[in-house]
């Protein structure tokens, strides 16, 4: 159990030094709405090049999902809650994401500039 | 209240460690990429893992292993999935049959993107169907890193033979896995793939003794109707060392949908 604690502490050092040394510094913060399983706005204009946390709130009574390959996100939204994705620092350009739960009117587009 | 990055890193080792006191495997080392930001809460997934081994000698010839896995977001932070594992080992003359069955646990300990890399933990446990085999129990450290249109990611395993069959000798073996993704578009993205097994920790075997795979994967995932998507996976990887077969397929079917 001792070498197994000692290994596992091992481990653990070199994560948590490359966690910590840098946090996100996500100074901007935008906002996205999902109501009647739509996003609202259905373009959104963020920073390009800086981190930015992008805070989803669901409005309709079901769970969506927030999912963009591009982005490499995939976060379940709950009714009524509201939920952080931290993103960036992205290139200029145009990043497509999706509702999972609501494919056929849940598509919006990320515009970095 | 959520729990924190401290908090859940902490509940993990100590039930970990808990239930490693107590259970008396080979736990085998799957060829996948395991993602500290795979939790999706309330969502259900059916996955099948495939591999099969190919090399002259024919000792080292022909070993598979196929999965069939059911998981599910039971958190936001915590994705657990019950496995069938079926298998032959290499050589001639090898049955293909149920090796195990495994129970998987991914914890997600940081938001992704929020601090500089993605940072999540993983534990299994394989119970053996096979007589005179030992069970196994698997730990691992989960990093991943976005940087512009890639994604790196690097699993770190520690595994140990537990149970009434386990070499008393024996103690814990280490195992890696590395992958750089391109993600061109959800459909189709390549990447290159790492699989090494170094042996045990506490002596190390030379570097050509060890298990070494390179090569390249083809990922993607197409949606099935207004919710979920499959996903799939496809690759070669080389052996690199004397140790390791000349060459092994992969590949992995996901179905994940919510109902």
């Amino acid at each position: 159990m001792e070498h197994f604690l000692s290994t596992l502490r091992l481990l653990a050092i070199p994560a948590a030094f490359l966690l910590f040394t840098a946090s996100a510094g996500a100074d901007d913060v935008m906002h996205l709405t999902i109501k009647d399983h739509r996003f609202q706005p259905e373009r959104l204009e963020v920073p390009a090049g800086v981190k930015f946390k992008l805070l989803v709130k669901n409005e309709d009574s079901t769970p969506e999902e927030f999912e963009s390959f591009e982005l490499n996100r995939e976060k379940v939204v709950p009714p009524g809650q509201e939920i952080p994705v931290f993103l960036g620092p992205l290139d200029k350009g145009e990043y497509p994401f999706f509702g999972d739960f609501h494919q056929d009117t849940a598509k919006g587009v990320l515009i970095a500039k | 209240m959520p729990m924190t990055v401290f908090g859940r890193a902490k509940w993990f080792v100590r039930a970990v460690a808990a239930l490693a006191a107590l259970v008396p495997c080979a736990a085998r080392a799957d060829f996948h990429i395991r993602s500290p930001d795979e939790i999706d809460e309330d969502e259900w997934e059916f996955e099948h893992n495939g591999s099969a081994s190919f090399d002259r000698n024919p000792l080292n010839n022909g070993e598979t292993s196929y999965t069939l896995e059911i998981g599910r977001g039971v958190t936001s932070w915590w994705h657990p999935e019950l496995e069938l594992d079926i298998g032959r080992n290499a050589g001639p003359d090898q049955p293909t049959q149920i090796q195990g069955v495994t129970w998987e646990n991914t914890f997600q300990l940081t938001e992704p993107g929020e601090y500089w890399l993605d940072l999540g933990l993983y534990w299994e446990y394989s119970q053996s169907t096979q007589q005179e085999t030992p069970n196994g129990t698997l730990f691992g450290v989960l990093m991943q890193k976005d940087w512009g249109p890639t994604t790196h990611t690097l699993n770190l395993f520690l595994d140990k033979d537990i149970g009434p069959n386990q070499d008393d000798m024996h103690g814990f073996d280490f195992s890696y896995a590395w992958q750089s993704r391109w993600n061109v578009n959800r459909y189709a993205s390549p990447a290159v793939e790492i699989y090494g097994d170094a042996g045990q920790i506490n002596r190390l075997p030379r570097f050509a003794d060890q298990q070494l795979l390179i090569g390249p994967v083809l990922l993607g995932s197409v949606p099935t109707g207004t919710s979920g998507q499959l996903k799939y996976e496809l690759g070669w990887l080389f052996g690199a060392t004397a140790a390791t077969p000349q060459g092994t397929l992969r590949w992995r079917l996901e179905w994940e949908t919510h109902f």
